[in-house]
């Protein structure tokens, strides 16, 4: 079927209107950090110290100087927290839980649902930036789809656009889920970087498959592909701002001056990045597995084998290879913390390469980006 | 807690090794170390999972006593320790690594298996060192007995540490979980509340709530511990166990199957022998009567290409009508032959790898008798056009053996004075051939390749290469004779790929990803719950809860839920004594202001974010040696791996 | 007491399973392709035909498999049966004119089957992936005065499947008297070597 050039248009418009709208919102959480005032952040809940290490009744085995910290894992209550001191005083009311039970000073308060929305008007403005953002390219990438008559992701420039997509996609539900609305800028940068050169560089204009591409399997392997590898770089800006704050911790810690302290108090603390880029390679890790799996499946069924050391396919499996290290490591006391993240992003750079150096530098049956 | 002492320093080994999913305490109650060394006591207490303390510190007295001549392994004590340093996570990580790395020049450079082309052409170019890469099996690297051992040696590790877990989870199946620690406010999720009613049923209420929630449950004097979450663990068998299953799929199709190559020409069909295959692989254990004896014919072959636009000349889909019979002498059934549509006959899957054209050339010799008739066919040496190239071997022309060579061109046009193909349907075919006489070199025995002309012991022939139309012909010089483009037909390869493995690697792979997603869904969790009289008149109820160190998060929102619900059952409310004045409620929900006299909140507790997770870390990490002896949460022959990872000793 | 008797069984049979294990693995590494086909067929690459290295099969009177009920038609035209010729023995010879081994010991057979003439040895030829004007000028070329029977889908190749198949080409099966396939030599034969085994085949000795 011949290509729907007007609708092609349509779709390169949209995209061009994407990178502009996140540029917009890349200004706009730039400028809550700058310039953002912190409101009082959302009741904490009163799962705090004093409560219940100071005032225990006689019966209770009173552990003097054990303290009940607020549990680093719950994003969900420090992620909008500037990094700054948790106000015991002014938020020990424990609000109501989500559930509509009581909670009470010495339990851990569920994390209340109004609050998930940021209190900065920068913020605010710069997510629905984001949001906004991520309906257009949403859309360029749908009116690609239908001006070409197949799904869209058979060449380089239409998987770029698409990991791009997902990787913001995962930005925005972090940010809701998790009240990771510091990571906008972050996420954004490489984002806007990767569509920039895939516009300029990269494009494609839309056209149909080589027969070898003409599989419903197209739809299952390289949308799986897709959301993982949207995943893994999110993961990926995590990690990288996990080890920066990691590194003014410990420079905090040391007493040392750390230069970008404006920023990094604005963060949350660096385990709460940990746990989140954990979180977000979870996710990832299945899906590449999955996406593997699909393509060794689809590979059997039009070459013949299932496996056969192709360029892409040995990449795909030497970076599953490294964030299966970096799972490991997760579970291996004296791995964890900046090994595990330096292997994660080792793992980031194999996916890398597996995308951009096996499609133009060496040829083998995966040659489909379209280039050259 | 301590895993494994045998060997090595015993505090190193501790804090470096660990057991998957679990970790080792970075320091250890001193009545539980003992000297290294070997001992049937000691294996036997890490296969159980050791039970209580006493018989811990009994199992590490008594080969303390004997060891106090310095502790010498002996060879047995060096396989073993050499065992458990290969079963454990850091090698488990080494070889991640390593075989990643293993597998990159796989990838960069040429590889046998996959294109012999580009490794001649490899050795071509670089003349110095193709060699030295293929005496390091740098051309065939994953065939290669390095590679073979990374992997072979990350199976065994992975083997070693997966079967005794899968032994050890069948025995904690109908295990209960462990009794409650006694001091519940060490543990990560904790909270305490007062309530009305008596201890006892209390505990009940929680318990029934916990029950309801299909926690598994024990309950002791004044406490209950549940536990729930057992399918991680099954999830996280079922992954590594399904990898030594995908293990085992492909030494199955590694012994029992074989691939093979053909090309058809239009026309013609073959039968699946070895001697009509171009190309043929077996598997160790395959002999000739074990291929199937199916046969193909291929009728018509047609290819359709985009005629306009900017991917003129791309191929827009291929057709190949072939007629096969599943049996000699079976009946023949018709078949669209595509791409990502193969052929399935008695097990054996046919592909449609590729297609070219093959010019049919006659040629008669000096006695005028026709020598030769048959389409060649040429092999494309670039896609856009479909510039094909081929050789023609005459070896019965006589007086001389004759030999062409040349470039089939499907449509044709004269590029400033070079024949090039500017599309790739037959539109204006075109064929211009080299001319040889002479030996080829066939009679000698030596094989060679029907794709290349070795023209050493041949003359070529003062015929120019003419463009040839279908119909046209070149007499040869001398009265050598005459050949004849007569017209072109197309050809098909076809991959036949028998793989016994196929079907068992699907489903392991299949399971290895439940397995995944099981592990990574599920959580181990622990609750318990205690109650005893308060000071009061109330009573006293903590509830504490337990997950696993490397878990992300989430459980503290289901803790404070459970939590929350158990509150609610028992009609809870703040404790009594204890709440600071500067509490403050939020209105309305419902509980009535706390009575306490409160102390003022400790100064140093109004601390950020950040340093108090600095000070929970380094306060979960110092363990009172009564803390970890009380909390051990070891029933009789519960796995120590997991419950070293759960018990608060060990903390993060 | 229980505790260490059972994990005692247990190391034990942990030990039997990574023996398996390793050894299975083991197993896997080396089934790389080769094995039993590997000495007919050279892995060759790219797109040739399967060549053959020597090797020669002597079947005791007593083991010696039915050869099949083979039919065809010559190159000539005319009809042929193998179960005709029982009472002869019969050289049975696959070969092709582009086969380069199959060029090199055609004048052998062509001179072994004028030698053999006055006896009841009967020649064959079994030409596979030819067509006609190519076999026949091969024929011209060494002199080959027995006919031979045109294959080209390889159906005579697959009814051997049964019994013996051929695993490669040249390849020359030795049929006695009674039918039965009493030798097979794949790889090009020569002059003295197949000469001693007709005879030995004629003789009816082991």
């Amino acid at each position: 079927m011949p290509v729907n050039s007007g609708v092609a248009q349509a779709s390169n418009a949209l995209l061009v209107l994407t990178i502009v709208v996140y540029a917009l919102a890349m200004l706009a959480y730039a400028g809550d950090f700058a310039f953002g005032k912190r409101k009082t952040p959302a009741p904490v809940p009163a799962r705090l110290p004093e409560l219940v290490g100071a005032g225990a009744p006689a019966g209770f085995d009173a552990d003097a100087g054990h303290t009940f910290p607020a549990d680093p894992s719950d994003l969900s209550e420090l992620a909008d927290l500037s990094g700054r001191a948790a106000d015991p005083a002014g938020a020990a009311g424990p609000s109501a839980g989500a559930a509509g039970l009581p909670a009470l000073p010495g339990l851990p308060a569920l994390p209340d649902r109004r609050s998930r929305w940021p209190a900065s008007a920068w913020l605010r403005y710069a997510f629905l930036l984001t949001c906004a953002g991520l309906a257009a390219q949403a859309g360029a990438i749908l009116t690609r789809g239908l001006a070409e008559h197949r799904v869209p992701w058979g060449n380089m420039f239409e998987f770029i656009a698409a990991i791009t997509c997902v990787a913001v996609l995962m930005l925005t539900v972090a940010a809701v889920r998790f009240r990771a609305y510091y990571m906008g800028l972050f996420v954004l940068l490489p984002v806007v970087l990767a569509l920039a050169v895939d516009v300029v560089v990269i494009y494609t204009p839309a056209g149909e498959v080589v027969p070898a591409l003409q599989s419903y399997w197209l739809a299952i392997h390289v949308t799986g592909m897709l959301v993982s590898i949207g995943m893994f770089i999110f993961g990926a800006v995590v990690t990288v701002l996990f080890l920066l704050v990691a590194r003014h911790e410990r420079r905090v810690a040391a007493g040392l001056e750390s230069r970008s302290a404006g920023i990094m108090v604005q963060l949350p603390g660096s385990s709460v990045l940990d746990r989140l880029s954990y979180r977000a390679i979870l996710f990832a890790f299945p899906a590449w597995t999955f996406a593997v799996i699909a393509g060794a499946i689809w590979a059997d069924h039009a070459w013949g084998r299932y496996w056969g050391w192709d360029p892409k396919e040995t990449w795909s499996f030497i970076t599953w290879l490294v964030y299966a290290a970096f799972l490991h490591a997760r579970a291996t006391a004296g791995w964890r913390g900046r090994r595990a993240a330096y292997i994660q992003l080792t793992g980031f750079a194999c996916l890398i390469f597996n995308l951009v150096g096996v499609n133009l530098w060496i040829s083998g049956l995966h040659s489909y980006a379209g280039l050259g | 807690m301590t895993q494994d002492l045998a060997g090595g320093d015993p505090v190193t080994e501790l804090k470096e090794r660990a057991r998957t999913e679990g970790t080792v305490s970075a320091s250890v109650p001193s009545s539980s170390v003992a000297v290294a060394g070997p001992g049937d006591i000691r294996l036997g207490a890490r296969e159980t999972g050791a039970g209580e303390s006493a018989e811990r510190e009994l199992a590490a007295r008594v080969p303390a006593a004997t060891a106090g001549t310095g502790g010498r392994l002996g060879a047995v004590g060096w396989l073993r320790w050499g065992w458990r340093q290969l079963t454990s996570m850091r090698t488990a990580l080494v070889l991640l690594f390593l075989l990643a790395l293993a597998s990159i020049p796989g990838s960069v450079l040429p590889q046998t298996g996959i294109d012999p082309a580009a490794v001649s052409q490899y050795y071509a170019s670089h003349p110095g060192l193709a060699p030295v890469l293929a005496r390091l099996s740098l051309f065939d690297v994953f065939g290669a007995p390095w590679f073979a051992a990374i992997y072979l040696l990350l199976f065994t590790s992975l083997a070693g540490c997966v079967v005794p877990r899968a032994f050890r989870m069948a025995r904690s199946v109908r295990q209960p979980p462990p009794s409650a620690p006694r001091r519940l406010g060490r543990l990560p999720q904790a909270a305490s509340f007062g309530t009305a009613a008596d201890p006892e049923p209390a505990l009940e209420s929680a318990a029934r709530l916990l029950a309801r929630k299909r926690f598994r449950l024990r309950t002791g004097d004044g406490w209950v511990s549940a536990e729930k979450g057992y399918l991680h663990e099954v999830g996280n068998l079922l992954f590594h166990l399904a990898l030594l299953g995908l293990l085992g799929s492909v030494a199955l199709g590694g012994l029992f199957g074989y691939k093979a190559n053909r090309l058809l020409v239009a026309g013609q069909g073959f039968a699946n022998t070895p001697t009509a295959l171009d190309v043929f692989r077996p598997g160790r254990l395959v002999s000739p009567a074990d291929l199937q004896p199916f046969s193909v014919r291929l009728e018509r072959f047609t290819a359709s290409y985009i005629t306009s636009g900017v991917q003129r000349g791309q191929p827009s889909w291929f057709s190949a009508a072939i007629q096969y019979s599943a049996s000699y002498g079976g009946p023949e059934h018709s078949y669209d032959l595509r791409v990502n549509h193969p052929l399935i006959v008695d097990g054996v899957q046919v592909f449609l790898i590729g297609h070219g054209y093959a010019p049919v050339f006659k040629v008669t010799d000096r006695t005028g008798r026709v020598v030769f008739d048959q389409p060649v066919p040429f092999i494309p040496i670039e896609q856009s056009g479909l510039t094909s190239a081929g050789v023609i071997k005459v070896p019965d022309a006589s007086p001389e053996q004759l030999g062409f060579a040349g470039v089939f061109l499907p449509t044709a046009v004269d590029v400033s004075g070079r024949l090039a193909s500017a599309f790739p349907a037959a539109l204006f075919p075109r064929v211009s051939l080299v001319s040889y006489a002479g030996n080829l070199g066939l009679d000698s025995g030596q094989a060679q390749s029907v794709y290349s002309l070795d023209t050493s012991a041949m003359h070529r022939l003062a015929v120019p290469p003419v463009p040839l139309a279908p119909g046209q012909s070149i007499t040869l010089p001398n009265g050598l004779g005459k050949l004849t483009f007569t017209g072109y037909q197309q050809w098909i390869s076809l991959a036949i790929t028998y793989d016994p493995g196929q079907t068992p690697a699907l489903i392991s792979a299949l399971a290895a990803l439940a397995g995944l997603i099981l592990s990574f869904l599920v959580r181990r969790r622990r609750m318990f719950v205690r109650a005893y009289p308060g000071h009061d008149g109330r009573t006293v109820v903590e509830v504490a809860g337990l997950t696993r160190s490397d878990a992300a998060g989430g459980f503290e929102t289901e803790f404070a839920e459970l939590a929350s619900e158990i509150v609610h059952v028992l009609d809870g409310s703040a404790v009594v004594a204890g709440q600071p004045a500067t509490t403050s409620r939020s209105a309305g929900d419902g509980l009535p202001a706390p009575a306490g006299d409160g102390r003022p909140a400790p100064a140093g507790d109004r601390r950020p974010a950040v340093e108090q997770l600095a000070a929970e870390r380094s306060a979960a990490e110092q363990p009172a040696a009564e803390q970890s002896a009380a909390e051990q949460p070891l029933g009789a022959g519960q796995p120590a791996a997991d419950e070293a990872a759960l018990a608060q000793a060990e903390g993060e | 007491m229980t505790r260490l008797k059972r994990s005692a069984r247990q190391a034990a049979a942990a030990r039997v399973i990574r023996a398996v294990l390793v050894g299975s693995a083991v197993l896997a590494a080396t089934s790389c392709s080769g094995g039993a086909l590997a000495q007919y067929t050279p892995v060759s690459s790219g797109k040739s035909f399967v060549g053959g290295s020597y090797s020669s099969t002597y079947y005791r009177p007593g083991s010696r498999p039915a050869a099949p009920a083979l039919t065809g038609a010559l190159l000539t035209g005319q009809q042929f049966s193998l179960t005709a010729d029982r009472g002869s023995v019969v050289v049975l010879n696959f070969w092709a004119s582009w086969c380069a081994p199959c060029r090199r010991e055609a004048p052998a057979l062509a001179a072994l089957a004028r030698y053999f003439q006055r006896n009841p040895v009967r020649f064959v030829g079994i030409d596979s992936r030819d067509t006609v004007p190519s076999a026949e000028a091969f024929q011209r070329t060494f002199g080959v005065g027995y006919p031979s029977l045109n294959d080209p889908n390889d159906e005579i190749a697959l009814a051997f499947r049964g019994t013996l198949p051929p695993p490669a080409i040249p390849s020359t099966l030795l049929i006695d008297s009674t039918g039965h396939v009493a030798a097979m030599i794949v790889g090009g034969v020569s002059y003295s070597g197949l000469k001693a085994l007709i005879v030995k085949v004629l003789g009816g000795r082991s």
